[in-house]
């Protein structure tokens, strides 16, 4: 399980810039963002290298943030890799909220990252454990790779 | 029934002798102790003595919500804090609150005044009243609470919020009752629906229902929902609380304790007293209060006096139900929509202060709302259907309460501006 950090934001130009100016002044390196948008607003989903000053420099400059546990799962690259997890979850009936990819630096294998309903977290964690040919991480293994 | 017959049905002409010789008392009091008004009286040339009748009350200067903000915390009190037994304040949104301080004999005319006007909405002592104002500096809770003892009758003081709660006690301990906002009235209503509780099944008579202004519609919706009987209360803060005015079993307008308190009616621009059933600005001047009397207290509340016998048998004049507030009113397709009524739909889904502003335009010959309403901490999910399911929420509520259809937008949390008054919370972008 790893922690995502959260952001509202009105979906108008500009606003993503603002915040990504702020998290580049503090030297704060985004590993993965995703974008979830409506007509009017936006909630921008970051994994960020050091997550508790990210959040303390959001707050510091009145960005409304919060964190969201969420999965980090190491899959392999090739056709079928995601299906397995997918299939994994889908027999115990854990619904997937939304997933999008994380950008490995040193490993040839792909990382999904998967935002499940918190009350079967736990249960999820369990299931993927026992899936052979993925790995899930932990925050800190995640960022090393 | 009557609480306090020979008050409450005094004949008229004996009832103006007192209000008259109240008024004097009064005004002497504020003069001697009070700088603020002595230096008002002396500006405008008037001495005390020059209140001989009722109808020379209009010499006299206005009172505004501002000038007790001045004055702020304790400016207009006429007696020392040793004989001040209570202080309450009203919300400022920003700012500074209002601060009003009672006597004890300023707490025993409250809770007659709340006594009375119990009974007149059909309370007895053998009622159980469940209390769902707010308890706290707010007037409301404290207010009704101190008048249902008085009357004998069995208070729950369960404060608002907790909707869950309140119908649990409501069926459990049988409460007949129900003292809460109209817009309050509703949720209940509905959630009582939801948890497919019939309230035939409950013991529920009564409600009595202000803090707010309510529509006759809304009445009778509550009515039909709740299968009770709802009424119409009128206090504020600065006079004293809950109790100012209550609708009798005519509900045809609500009686306002003239021997406590003198209503007029002015224009708001040209600051003239209007004729009695003219619709315009109510003004109070309080005359036993001893804490911090009030003279001709602009209200800013939008209401008539009606001057015609009721077939109660009280003899004290009626305002009408309330029409709106000076300051902040809005008219969309011909409804009457406060932002008082948005902040309480707002609260009760967030359970926290709302940030809100509402915006209206007009398309074409339809006007539209639009409420903008930040997010905090308490309201944001990561989840994009979760804030569709909010923005729902609050637009299905506001419909039950206004009878409005609007669009809810959910702005970054601290990008409205801010303000002091109430009144900016509204952008009107008509041009009519």
């Amino acid at each position: 399980m790893i922690r995502q950090v959260s952001i509202f934001m009105e979906n108008h130009e500009g606003r993503l810039n603002n915040l990504l100016n702020i998290l580049a002044e503090n030297n704060i390196n985004i590993r993965s963002l995703n974008i979830a948008e409506t007509m009017d607003y936006g909630i921008v989903r970051l994994i960020l290298q050091e997550t508790d000053k990210g959040i303390e420099v959001l707050k510091k400059h009145n960005i409304m943030s919060s964190l969201t546990p969420v999965l980090a799962a190491e899959i392999s690259d090739q056709p079928g890799g995601l299906s397995i997890l997918v299939e994994a979850l889908t027999k115990e009936k854990i619904n997937i909220v939304y997933a999008y990819s994380f950008l490995p630096k040193k490993t040839d294998n792909a990382i999904v990252i998967i935002r499940v309903e918190d009350e079967v977290l736990e249960k999820a964690i369990e299931t993927l454990k026992t899936v052979p040919g993925i790995n899930l991480l932990d925050r800190e293994t995640l960022l090393l790779i | 029934m009557y609480w306090n017959k020979s008050y409450e049905c005094m004949p008229r002409e004996k009832l103006k002798e007192l209000q008259l010789e109240r008024l004097k008392r009064m005004v002497a009091r504020i003069y001697h102790d009070v700088p603020f008004y002595r230096n008002k009286f002396q500006e405008n040339g008037i001495m005390p003595e020059d209140v001989q009748s009722l109808s020379d009350l209009q010499k006299l200067p206005f009172t505004t919500k501002v000038d007790l903000r001045d004055n702020y915390p304790y400016g207009l009190f006429t007696v020392p804090l040793e004989q001040i037994v209570r202080i309450h304040a009203s919300s400022g949104t920003t700012g500074k609150p209002t601060v009003v301080g009672y006597t004890r004999n300023d707490i025993a005319s409250w809770a007659e005044l709340m006594a009375r006007s119990l009974v007149a909405a059909g309370g007895r002592p053998h009622s159980v009243v469940q209390n769902a104002y707010g308890y706290g500096l707010f007037t409301g809770g404290l207010g009704v609470h101190y008048g249902a003892e008085r009357l004998g009758a069995s208070i729950i003081p369960i404060s608002g919020g907790n909707t869950k709660k309140q119908i649990m006690i409501m069926k459990d301990f049988g409460s007949t009752v129900l003292t809460c906002t109209p817009s309050y009235a509703i949720y209940l209503a509905e959630v009582l629906n939801d948890m497919g509780i019939d309230p035939e099944s409950l013991k529920l008579q009564i409600g009595i229902f202000g803090a707010e202004p309510w529509s006759e519609s809304i009445r009778k919706d509550i009515e039909k929902k709740l299968k009770i009987k709802a009424y119409d209360i009128y206090g504020l803060s600065e006079i004293m609380g809950p109790g100012v005015a209550i609708e009798c079993e005519c509900q045809n307008g609500l009686h306002i304790w003239e021997d406590h308190f003198i209503p007029e009616i002015i224009d708001p621009i040209t600051l003239e007293v209007l004729p009695h059933g003219t619709q315009g600005e109510l003004v109070i001047t309080t005359i036993t209060k001893e804490g911090i009397p009030i003279l001709r207290y602009r209200t800013r509340d939008i209401t008539t006096i009606i001057d015609e016998p009721c077939a109660c048998g009280r003899t004290h004049l009626k305002i009408s139900r309330l029409q709106g507030r000076t300051d902040d009113m809005l008219i969309i397709r011909g409804v009457n929509i406060f932002p008082t009524q948005i902040e309480s739909v707002l609260l009760e889904i967030g359970e926290v202060e709302p940030h809100y502003q509402l915006v209206v335009r007009r398309d074409g010959s339809l006007d539209t709302l639009e409420i903008k309403v930040e997010l905090n901490e308490a309201l944001f999910s990561d989840k994009i259907s979760n804030l569709e399911k909010l923005e729902h929420r609050i637009k299905e509520r506001i419909n039950s309460v206004t009878g409005i259809n609007a669009k809810i937008s959910l702005v970054e949390p601290k990008s409205l501006p801010r303000s002091e008054g109430k009144s900016q919370r509204v952008v009107d972008l008509r041009k009519i």
